[in-house]
């Protein structure tokens, strides 16, 4: 069996190609609606409980969501899913408490540094978004190479420049639809892109279920170790107890701080709304990480079980196991149902690629560029310095994805880079939130800790005997730790004037 | 522990959570967006 043999035809091409104009007319067609900043940043804070479901799932369900998925289940078995566990009832605790959500949408701010300005002052605003826009560039740096890696193996396009067509023409698309409609465009998209991806995923996962068999499914392949397929924190496993520890802080900072999530439930119509779309989007995250962990296991499945494909994935030049998913859907799904996935892909990886875009775009004008200049910005300008932000970020995705490769996998990369913001910015806001005396001299400290994550991606952190303290786990997880010893014990040393000044009459 | 059970548990529950999910947001986000539009027509941004 040929390994980039796919069911892709001149059909499914038509069907790709139709359906990626159409966010492109929505761009155009909603242009008139925006009219100042907050439109374009925040919708004019108009969403209400469903379309926010939607536009959340749709941001939070990318093309590289299913790929770093895919590739987890690909690689780990069905010890992948403790990661969905972890995150979907973190997210559930957020939506049932308003854990932060809830305080900073009733502030009406529209950036995370926002808040910061508000309770630290400007200097700890301009830290936290040249930070944060740093861990947000580098964190979507492979979102290109993933999705044209999608592209090649669902279309069976094996050629070496195929990578680097693919990443500029997905590029181009997003660029020009995010540059005009901003976020009303894409909340319509991303309505959109849910309703098809959703019902696509729930197709397609019978289909992969259907060919494997649901025994199979749960009787580790003989080439794996039984125990590491089931158990994520058995030996072998490649996760443990120090990654399981990892995921739980990450994906809680990120379910209530990551900022193109976050940006939905500031968007949301009512600060009771921003808290129920957490706890019903729980599910929506929940699916999007099991959905193609499941995928990915049966692409396991699958090529264990066909000599040649099992040979392509092995020894030294073996293809990326980001291959594995999208090779197996390109053979089981029928031509027309794959043009559909592969369409509904494709906006996928435009919805998210669009609200990041947007998210990290903003938070430069808003949080570096405006503070830092004396006189106040117009709205006409922040717009303009917004969307030229969105196009250099977009060239610096399509040089970073074409020279970097994740040195563990793709979601550890994400992981990792993610913590270059979080460990701060949670530390920070959470403090800021709910404890009087944080000060901000603890607020720096806490931010430039989450710079450690940095080390996380270095070369250093793959191949076999990795002492654990170079890992990117315990980098990530020390990370947090810093950061959030650094808070308390800086602003117990070094208390804001102004409340010390206070304390003393 | 039965990790195997666990799974199977997990698998199912997402995939019949998530297509009943689908089926609510798509209704209620179709009314939502008529909304919404009309909220970005009026001359204020009001909470």
């Amino acid at each position: 069996m040929d390994v980039f043999a796919t069911n892709f035809r001149t059909v499914d091409w038509i069907i790709v190609c139709v359906y990626i104009c159409i966010p492109v007319v929505i761009g155009i067609i909603v242009k008139k609606y925006i009219r100042q900043l907050s439109d374009f940043i925040v919708a004019g804070r108009s969403l209400k409980l469903f379309i926010a479901i939607a536009t959340l799932t749709g941001t939070e369900l990318g093309l590289v969501t299913v790929m770093y998925n895919a590739e987890l289940g690909f690689k780990h078995g069905l010890s992948a899913f403790h990661v969905g566990i972890i995150e979907t009832l973190c997210i559930l605790a957020i939506g049932l408490t308003g854990f932060i959500v809830y305080k900073l949408r009733q502030l009406r701010i529209m950036t995370i540094p926002e808040f910061y300005e508000m309770r630290f002052g400007r200097n700890v605003r301009i830290v936290g978004g040249i930070i944060l826009a740093l861990g947000g560039i580098l964190n979507m740096g492979l979102f290109l190479q993933a999705g044209a890696r999608f592209m090649m193996g669902v279309t069976g396009y094996s050629n070496p420049a195929g990578l680097k067509l693919f990443m500029s023409v997905m590029l181009i698309m997003v660029l020009i639809y995010t540059v005009m409609g901003g976020m009303v465009s894409v909340v319509l998209n991303d309505f959109m892109q849910f309703i098809v991806l959703s019902i696509g995923m729930l197709i397609g996962s019978a289909f992969a279920i259907s060919k494997i068999g649901w025994g199979n499914l749960f009787a580790a392949p003989s080439i794996v170790d039984s125990a590491s397929w089931f158990n994520p924190v058995s030996e072998g496993s490649g996760f443990g107890t120090l990654y399981v520890i990892f995921m739980v802080v990450l994906t809680f900072s990120a379910g209530a701080l990551w900022q193109s999530g976050t940006l939905r439930a500031l968007s949301a119509k009512t600060p009771k709304i921003a808290k129920q779309l957490y706890a019903w989007s729980s599910v929506s995250y929940l699916a999007r990480r099991v959905i193609p962990m499941l995928w990915g296991i049966c692409a396991f499945v699958f090529v264990s079980q066909t000599p040649k494909l099992l040979s392509a994935f092995q020894g030294p030049d073996s293809l990326n196991s980001q291959f594995g998913m999208p090779i197996f859907m390109a053979k089981i799904l029928p031509s027309g149902f794959l043009g559909l996935i592969a369409a509904g892909m494709f906006a996928a990886f435009m919805s998210t690629h669009d609200s990041y875009l947007l998210s990290w775009s903003s938070v430069i004008t808003q949080d570096i560029v405006a503070p830092l200049k004396k006189e106040r910005l117009s709205d006409k300008g922040r717009l303009l310095i917004t969307r030229i932000c969105i196009v250099c970020i977009g060239l610096f995705l399509l040089i970073w994805g074409l020279w970097f490769e994740a040195p563990v996998s793709l979601w550890n990369y994400m992981a990792v880079t993610g913590t270059i913001y979080l460990a701060g910015a949670f530390t920070v806001v959470t403090a800021g939130l709910y404890w009087k005396k944080a000060s901000k001299t603890g607020a720096k400290i806490a931010l430039y800790a989450g710079l450690l994550a940095i080390l996380g991606i270095g070369p250093w952190t793959t191949g076999e005997n990795v002492p654990f303290y170079l890992t990117d786990k315990f980098i990530g997880v020390m990370t947090f730790l810093i950061a959030f010893l650094g808070m308390i014990i800086g602003s117990l040393l070094f208390p804001d004037k102004s409340k010390t000044e206070e304390g003393k009459k | 522990m039965n990790w195997e059970l666990l799974w199977k548990v997990v698998l199912i529950f997402t995939l019949c959570g998530y297509a009943l999910l689908v089926i609510i947001v798509i209704f209620g986000g179709a009314r939502n967006i008529v909304d919404m539009l009309r909220d970005l027509t009026k001359p204020t941004d009001q909470d």
